[in-house]
């Protein structure tokens, strides 16, 4: 103990359960998150043990009295005074649970070894995995059932954009996940993982090494403290919208990597039947007036009306179902053929163009009722509107000519690239792929295997002000999910434009860099002041991470990838930067 | 202490009111000489200022004391009720070492002393403070002779840091010297109530410019040497603010006292105080003020004395 000794409980103000104040002894130093440990003795009970982490170091001239004083003393030397230099400690754990505060005078330690892990909680974590390097290199763990579901879910990123640590943490966060079979347990293997990529082509080059890994000092060292081997990910698919304008040669809309991304798209009988036609309707203003009223009947309408047509598997047509062998509804089975069709529903124009000939007809007279819901002409001719808009938006995503279905089992890390998409077709997408996981889940009732989903602007999707299907499925997510097995890593600039709900339901918290002002807001009330004043002064590479089993906030930093995030990163082919391990 | 002991002597109570009631009172001001015939040739007779030289001395230890009563006590005597004070006093040193440009404080001393007038015998009770207290009685009846006791305690304990320090330090004392040995010590006094030069000498104090000095005078009976230093231009100041009169032993040479008087002049002005920090400005020096502040802190919180004082006496009253 007095080996780590690095100064003494201050006993000219009262310590608190919660905080207090250590003064240095001459030849020691405590820095920010530095950890400490101080052993009291407890009448009746014995020797508790405080634990607790550096929020601010101070220094000060004890025996000066005014500012000018400082030139006395270290410049002219005429004044006696001492300086004094203390740390404030903010208390983790008392151990044995007995709340009394730290004894004016004691002795405190660096907290190293079992009595970091204790300071940490890392001895009472069942499923420690680690989720960053402390200031001393050493790991710093989160307890998998704060995410995995069984005591809590999800995690919510924040921090401002420009310094990429949002998604470079959460794939940090993957790439520990997927590489810790042993923590994660049962279903590890067949984890899922979701990761939309929004912005950029960052992600697109996750399979990749990074041939600028090795330029980056204690970036190996700092893997290999984290337990996991400096590789790319192993096992990742990755998916991209058709561009637009190809012909019939269907290549996917990337701009610097062609090979190994698949193309997706949906044809009409999936959009008809998984009700994605709500996706289409994702703005704000979408959720005013009647238009839900009628896009609700015109999703039953559909899906009474569609009929397959001969030779054209993905396609549909429009046929009364009066006229379907049982009289009220066609089965997926029934096939019309092609010539019989009044149109042939191939993609997104050609749905559009057969919903006018029951909603708007040629002929000028009335609506059908049964396709409008009765809602007011006005109405009708506003849905039709923006059915139009959403077909030019995100028409090219919906296809009769071949089933290309993001297949998510296909690798444990799928990532779909929306960044070339308008913002309401990116909508559409993260609905359509958000309500498939979680309707499998859902139908099946178990919670593994995992399947996690990674979102940046979440802000975007789940807003805190207005509603939308959308915004109701994250929040469904983040209240249901958790038992689902479906965990929700959510990332956004500010986490005071997202819904309160997601945010909540969160059960690990995690901040970058901050905006000052968006770090005084209550959603970081989690934070400690002192961390607070810091976040705006975070480096790339640095977070603030809380999470339910340790009661203080942690910075942790973590290392530079291996994998690439650029297409200038990526190694040559010849140039293996990992040989020589094994 | 045997029951015996107890029963012979007279109970003593301590006052609830406060100490420090009753006569303000400066007992170094009975250490300034008097007015006395002036002997004012003993450097020169070209009475003009003279600039100090700043021989680089390496160390100069600033020695002064500070004092306090506790509490006021009364002996239950049967023939009458006798005064008591109960004081503290501490002295130290600032030492400033000009080479390694910094200063600190050392010889740190702390007195408690039980003061009886009357010359009575009784001890204080043991009272739970390091150090305890001390008694001693003095012949004076009055409170102010009490206060002096301590005063002369207080002076004594001074002497001793001075001797110490003077070993490798040269030592300037807040107030007169209180001279035990002869080293090479001066004593800065910062106020003026008697004018002991000739009127045309005081001239030659009111053209004194910051870091100068008078020659040197001796006031007889008073055997020291004694000159004066300005050690600011105070704005608006009459012309002896920021002037110290400063005095060595007489024991000393004369040409060692030019040294020292030479060096004050020019080592003083460099610790002098500011207006706006300190109402003394500037003779209360900047490391004494410092180092009485301290000493203050190191006599202890004067409500925990008081009422420690208060439980020794009421303790062995219930003994």
């Amino acid at each position: 103990m007095s080996d780590d000794r690095v100064g003494r409980v201050l006993g000219s103000e009262h310590t608190t359960t919660a905080e207090f104040r250590v003064v240095l002894e001459e030849e020691e130093y405590l820095q920010l998150d530095d950890l400490i440990v101080v052993r009291t003795e407890v009448p009746k009970v014995g020797e508790v043990r405080t634990y607790g982490v550096i929020t601010e170091a101070e220094a000060v001239y004890e025996g000066a009295q005014y500012e000018s004083d400082t030139h006395r003393i270290a410049e002219l030397g005429i004044m006696p005074a001492a300086k004094v230099r203390t740390a404030r400690v903010a208390v983790t754990r008392v151990d044995p649970e007995v709340w009394v505060s730290a004894d004016p005078g004691e002795e405190v330690a660096r907290a190293t070894g079992e009595e970091r892990r204790k300071a940490l909680y890392a001895d009472e974590m069942e499923r420690p995995l680690p989720i960053g390097l402390g200031r001393d290199g050493a790991p710093v763990h989160v307890d998998l059932d704060f995410f995995d579901g069984r005591k809590g879910g999800h995690m919510s990123i924040s921090g401002i954009s420009g310094v990429a640590t949002k998604t470079s943490f959460a794939l940090f966060f993957l790439r520990m996940l997927t590489s810790a079979p042993e923590v994660v347990g049962s279903g590890a293997a067949n984890l899922r993982v979701l990761v939309f990529n929004v912005k950029g082509e960052d992600l697109l080059w996750l399979d990749r090494p990074n041939r600028l890994f090795d330029a980056h000092e204690g970036a190996r060292e700092a893997w290999s403290a984290l337990g996991v081997g400096p590789a790319p990910f192993p096992s990742v698919r990755f998916w991209a919208p058709p561009r637009r304008q190809s012909g019939d040669v269907v290549v996917p809309d990337t701009g610097g990597r062609f090979e190994g991304v698949e193309v997706f798209s949906w044809t009409p009988r999936a959009f008809i039947d998984q009700d994605l036609l709500e996706f289409c309707f994702t703005d704000a203003s979408d959720a005013k007036n009647q238009i839900p009223f009628i896009r609700e009947r015109v999703q039953l309408q559909l899906k009474r009306w569609a009929v397959g047509v001969d030779g054209m598997p993905g396609a549909v047509a429009l046929r009364d179902p009066a006229q379907a062998p049982d009289g009220h509804a066609w089965s997926r089975d029934d096939r019309i053929p092609a010539t019989q069709a009044d149109v042939v529903i191939a993609d997104l124009p050609s749905l559009v163009r057969a919903l006018e000939i029951h909603l708007e007809p040629d002929d000028g007279s009335e609506a059908d009722p049964a396709w409008t819901a009765r809602v007011m002409p006005g109405t009708v001719a506003a849905f039709l509107r923006r059915l139009h808009a959403a077909s030019a938006r995100l028409g090219h995503l919906i296809r009769a000519d071949a089933d290309r279905r993001i297949d998510r089992g296909a690798a444990n890390v799928t990532v779909v690239a929306i960044q070339s998409l308008h913002e309401q077709a990116q909508r559409f997408v993260v609905g359509a792929l958000l309500r498939e996981t979680f309707k499998e889940k859902e139908d099946t009732g178990q919670r593994l295997p995992l399947s996690v989903i990674v979102l940046d602007e979440l802000n975007k999707y789940a807003p805190r002000e207005g509603t939308g299907p959308l915004k109701d499925m994250l929040i469904d997510i983040a209240q249901r999910g958790r038992s689902l097995g479906v965990l929700l890593v959510g990332a956004q600039q500010t986490a005071s434009r997202v819904a309160p709900e997601v945010l909540e339901n969160a059960a690990i918290r995690v901040t970058g860099r901050l905006d000052s002002a968006e770090a005084e807001r209550a959603e970081y009330g989690w934070m400690l002041p002192s961390t607070r004043a810091r976040a705006r002064l975070l480096k790339p590479g640095t977070m603030v991470v809380s999470q339910p089993a340790i009661p203080v906030p942690l910075v942790v930093t973590f290392p530079f990838p291996p994998w690439a995030t650029r297409k200038e990163e990526v190694a040559d082919a010849g140039e293996d930067p990992f040989a020589g391990l094994t | 202490m045997a029951v015996g002991s107890i029963r012979r002597m007279a109970r003593i109570f301590v006052e609830g009111w406060s100490p420090e009631y009753g006569a303000p009172l400066d007992p170094d001001e009975a250490l300034a000489p008097a007015e006395g015939s002036v002997d004012t040739s003993i450097e020169t007779e070209d009475w003009t200022p003279r600039d100090g030289i700043d021989d680089g001395v390496p160390r100069i230890a600033f020695v002064d004391g500070v004092r306090r009563v506790d509490a006021r006590l009364t002996l239950d005597d049967p023939s009458g009720p006798v005064a008591g004070i109960c004081g503290t006093f501490a002295v130290g040193a600032a030492v400033w070492d000009r080479e390694a440009v910094r200063s600190w404080v050392a010889h740190e001393r702390i007195g408690r002393w039980a003061v009886l007038a009357g010359g009575r015998s009784e001890t204080f009770p043991v009272v739970a403070l390091e150090p305890p207290y001390d008694t001693t009685t003095t012949p004076d009846t009055d409170p102010a002779g009490l206060i002096r006791t301590l005063h002369t305690k207080m002076r004594t304990a001074e002497g001793h840091v001075a001797t110490a320090v003077a070993e490798d330090s040269f030592v300037i004392a807040d107030g007169p010297l209180n001279e035990l040995a002869p080293v090479p010590a001066v004593g800065s006094i910062k106020s003026h109530r008697v004018t002991y030069l000739p009127p045309e000498r005081n001239a030659v104090v009111a053209a004194l410019r910051p870091r100068q000095r008078t020659p040197l005078f001796t006031i007889s009976e008073y055997r020291r040497y004694s000159w004066y230093v300005r050690l600011a231009d105070l704005h608006g100041g009459h012309a002896w603010s920021g002037i110290v009169r400063c005095e060595a032993s007489g024991q000393l040479p004369a040409a060692e006292v030019i040294r020292l008087a030479d060096r004050t002049a020019a080592v003083l002005p460099l610790v002098a105080s500011e207006p706006h920090l300190d109402p003394r400005a500037p003779q209360n020096l900047v490391p004494i003020a410092a180092l009485e502040r301290q000493l203050r802190h190191r006599m202890g919180e004067p409500g925990l004395v008081y009422r420690a004082l208060r439980e020794a006496v009421h303790e062995r009253m219930a003994s």
